[in-house]
């Protein structure tokens, strides 16, 4: 044990008089973290189909038309009924709704009322409930549901405009409005009314509608919306880029440090240590201990700046989040290990494990979240690392999630810790290391 | 004394060793002799316990040397061929992490470090990253690196590889001294000139296997001839070419006679014979056989390419 110590210790004075490697250890994650929590704005667009549930309780034609415009689109994909404990299939009703977005089964759900669209309404009223986890995620699917709407459904703006006309103006002035406030339209929000007004409309004419802002949109359709998740979180963009980002530098990291034992081997200091009373056992057990506790200071200082520069609150559920801490340290230092096993230059280490590191981020949701990925990609998602440990931060400190909520991530992420632990100590017994 | 008795090691389709057995005496300054790839580092690593055998045995004062026996590890010290330094730490820093590997505690491991980093002439130096070191410098840490721990036994594998004359006959001396004070070195080169100079036994070894050993003498005994002759070819010469056939074989040159000297006479007799006959010294160049010949006659090849 005191020979795994010193070995610990002097992993740690090499680190130390290393600046370089502590500078990126601590301050270029630090930076990039920072900027990139500011710079980073809408994103996604694929060809994948958005998640949004769907209950429709209107009779309203229009209400019907919307429900079919948002079937037949090629951006959403409707989720109106779910799997009840006996495996029935049943519509969903509110509840079970706001139920499954708070359990992150789907991000969002619109739902259309019974009084969506009555014979004088002025605007069409909808529900929009929301989990923010996503930011992308939810503006997307914000946007894209007004942008279809407005788009497939322009009669409703047209006699929402008239029967709005009407009421402000009096019932004379309503025949007027139809030239001179789509002028108006046309001038400060610059919406082609002459499409409007046209009455040959082609609903599936896909006339881009330009919205210039949220307001207009507003007085037409009436959406409420209703945050469900996370609305006390005081800075939600960092809280949920902060896992994704420090798990990616994490990564790099450890895997820089996991390479040292190659470039021990390569300088040919491995000869002197197994010359001296130690064996390689001592050395896979201090680097274990160095590499894991190497990744919970990073991650805490990581997450400490998120607390001190974005106002991350990470110490009411302090708790769970260490748990995830250790997990997530011990999981990318069997990832250190394994490539240190598998590869035979500290070269070939860097090359492989950039490429890996960069892959598992994309893939995992370090950068954009998982949800917004093809199903296929998700797969592999989950098969990282990284996906389980970013979930885990996002249930931490997102959700307020408790143990009973963040113990599968536990048991995910020390169980690919031990498999590929049990892994690589083979290859190290058999390999060229030692 | 460390017993070597059969010791083979193969590489996949390579056999560093191939049944070697070797007597060292304690307190002996034993050299290694042999070209690259002849398989030195190979047992100095299984001596020092960094890698294990394929059969065969090692023995140090009747104790078996494997990886597994870390007692025994404490009485040897293995200057490795790479330089297995840090190169972005200080001097002492490095030998403060090797030290602190024999578990020496911190007050005695200081001394000890200052000591010896004064005997090899770089306490001045100490301070500075190893990466600023020369070659020679860089040697003589990795060197002092393997005594900290007061080893009985100093492992050094080719300690002379890029380093200066100078520095060069620095280590000889320091080597020397510490054989001295008792300590058992066993010595890795493939420069003859080393081993004939430092190692009161040789051993030489060429792929894997252990082809001659004994003292200097009693290799250079191994030859067919001693020393030689190389005789100008002139008329003086002629005249005394009968007498000088008794001495040895004579081989003719085209610009000299080569006399390879054998029996039992004393030198001065046949320089006797040259002064008679008025034959200059000039003329005249008197060659030592070397090792080299040695590994030539042995093996049909150089030490050296
Ligand atoms: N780790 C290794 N893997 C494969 N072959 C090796 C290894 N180490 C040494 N060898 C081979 O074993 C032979 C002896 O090497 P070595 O003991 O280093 O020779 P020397 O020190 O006399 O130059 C050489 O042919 C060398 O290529
Ligand atoms: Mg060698």
């Amino acid at each position: 044990m005191k020979t795994i110590l010193k070995l610990f210790k002097k992993d740690y004075t090499l680190f130390f008089k290393d600046k370089v490697a502590l500078g990126l250890t601590f301050l270029v994650p630090i930076v990039l973290i920072y900027i990139f929590g500011k710079v980073f704005g809408g994103v996604g667009n694929g060809d994948e189909r958005l998640q949004l549930g769907f209950i429709n309780k209107s009779f309203a034609p229009v209400a019907k038309k919307l429900e079919r415009v948002l079937d037949t689109t090629k951006t959403f994909s409707l989720i109106k009924t779910y799997k009840d404990d006996k495996g029935d299939i049943v519509l969903y009703d509110t509840n079970m709704i706001k139920n499954h977005i708070r359990s992150g089964k789907f991000s969002s759900a619109l739902i259309i009322p019974e009084d969506a669209y009555t014979d004088t309404s002025k605007s069409l009223k909808l529900k929009f409930f929301y989990d923010p986890k996503n930011q992308f995620e939810t503006q997307l699917i914000d946007g894209m549901l007004q942008q279809t709407i407005m788009q497939q459904v322009p009669e409703l703006f047209q006699k929402s405009m008239m029967r709005r006309a009407e009421t402000d103006l009096g019932k004379e002035a309503g025949s007027m409005f139809n030239s001179e406030i789509a002028r108006t339209v046309n001038k400060f929000y610059k919406v082609d009314t002459s499409l409007i007004l046209n009455n040959n409309l082609n609903t599936q004419s896909d006339t881009a509608v330009n919205i210039g802002g949220n307001n207009m949109f507003n007085n037409i359709i009436d959406i409420e919306k209703e945050q469900l998740v996370g609305k006390d979180v005081a800075n939600p963009m960092a809280t949920r880029s902060v896992g994704g980002w420090a798990m990616m530098f994490l990564l790099f990291t450890i895997t820089g440090s996991a390479t040292s034992l190659l470039e021990e081997k390569k300088s040919g200091v491995m000869i002197r240590i197994l010359s001296a009373p130690v064996t390689s056992t001592h050395i896979l057990w201090s680097k274990y201990l160095f590499n894991m506790s190497l990744g919970m200071i990073q991650l805490s200082v990581m997450f400490l700046f998120g607390y001190l520069i974005f106002n991350i609150d990470i110490f009411s559920n302090l708790f769970n989040l260490i748990l995830i801490v250790i997990a997530a340290s011990t999981a990318c230092t069997a990832f250190g290990m394994l490539l240190a096993s598998l590869v035979n230059t500290p070269r070939q280490a860097n090359g492989w494990g950039t490429l890996l590191i960069l892959m598992m981020s994309a893939v995992g949701g370090a950068w954009f979240p998982v949800s917004l990925m093809p199903e296929s990609i998700q797969f592999f998602s989950k098969l990282t690392l990284v996906y389980w440990s970013v979930e885990g931060f996002l249930a931490v400190l997102w959700r307020g999630a408790g143990f009973s909520d963040i113990w599968q991530y536990l048991v995910v992420l020390f169980g690919i810790a031990i498999v590929i632990n049990l892994f690589s100590i083979y290859k190290f017994k058999r390999g060229n290391v030692f | 004394m460390i017993q070597i008795n059969n010791l083979t090691k193969k590489y996949k389709n390579i056999t560093a060793l191939d049944n070697v057995s070797l007597e060292i005496k304690s307190g002996e300054f034993f050299g290694l002799l042999g070209p690259n790839g002849a398989g030195k580092s190979t047992m100095m690593n299984l001596l020092a316990g960094y890698i294990e055998s394929d059969s065969g045995s090692i023995k140090y004062n009747d104790e078996l040397v494997s990886r597994d026996t870390m007692n025994i590890r404490k009485k040897f010290g293995l200057a490795p061929q790479p330089l297995a330094l840090y190169d972005d730490i200080s001097a002492e820093t490095n030998l403060k992490i090797f030290g602190s590997l024999y578990l020496i505690n911190n007050n005695e491991l200081k001394s000890i470090i200052e000591e010896k980093l004064n005997s090899a002439g770089l306490y001045d130096r100490r301070k500075d990253l190893v990466k600023t070191f020369s070659g020679g410098m860089k040697r003589r840490l990795n060197l002092i690196a393997a005594l900290l721990h007061s080893p009985e036994v100093l492992l050094c594998d080719e300690p002379t590889v890029g380093v200066d004359p100078q520095s060069r006959n620095a280590i000889f001396d320091y080597l020397q001294k510490i054989n001295e004070e008792g300590i058992t070195v066993i010595y890795t080169t493939h420069y003859m000139e080393e081993a004939e100079r430092l190692c009161k036994k040789i051993a030489i070894i060429d792929f894997g296997k252990i082809i001659a050993q004994g003292t200097k003498d009693e290799l250079l005994n191994l030859l067919p001839y001693k020393e030689e002759i190389f005789a100008g070819k002139n008329e003086k010469i002629k005249t005394i070419y009968n007498s000088l056939a008794n001495f040895g074989e004579i081989i003719e040159h085209d610009e000299k006679y080569e006399i390879k000297l054998q029996g039992n006479f004393k030198l001065s007799d046949i320089f006797k014979l040259f002064e008679d006959s008025g034959i200059e010294y000039s003329n005249i160049d008197f060659h030592k056989p070397t090792l080299e010949e040695l590994f030539l006659n042995l093996t049909g090849r150089r030490l050296r390419d």
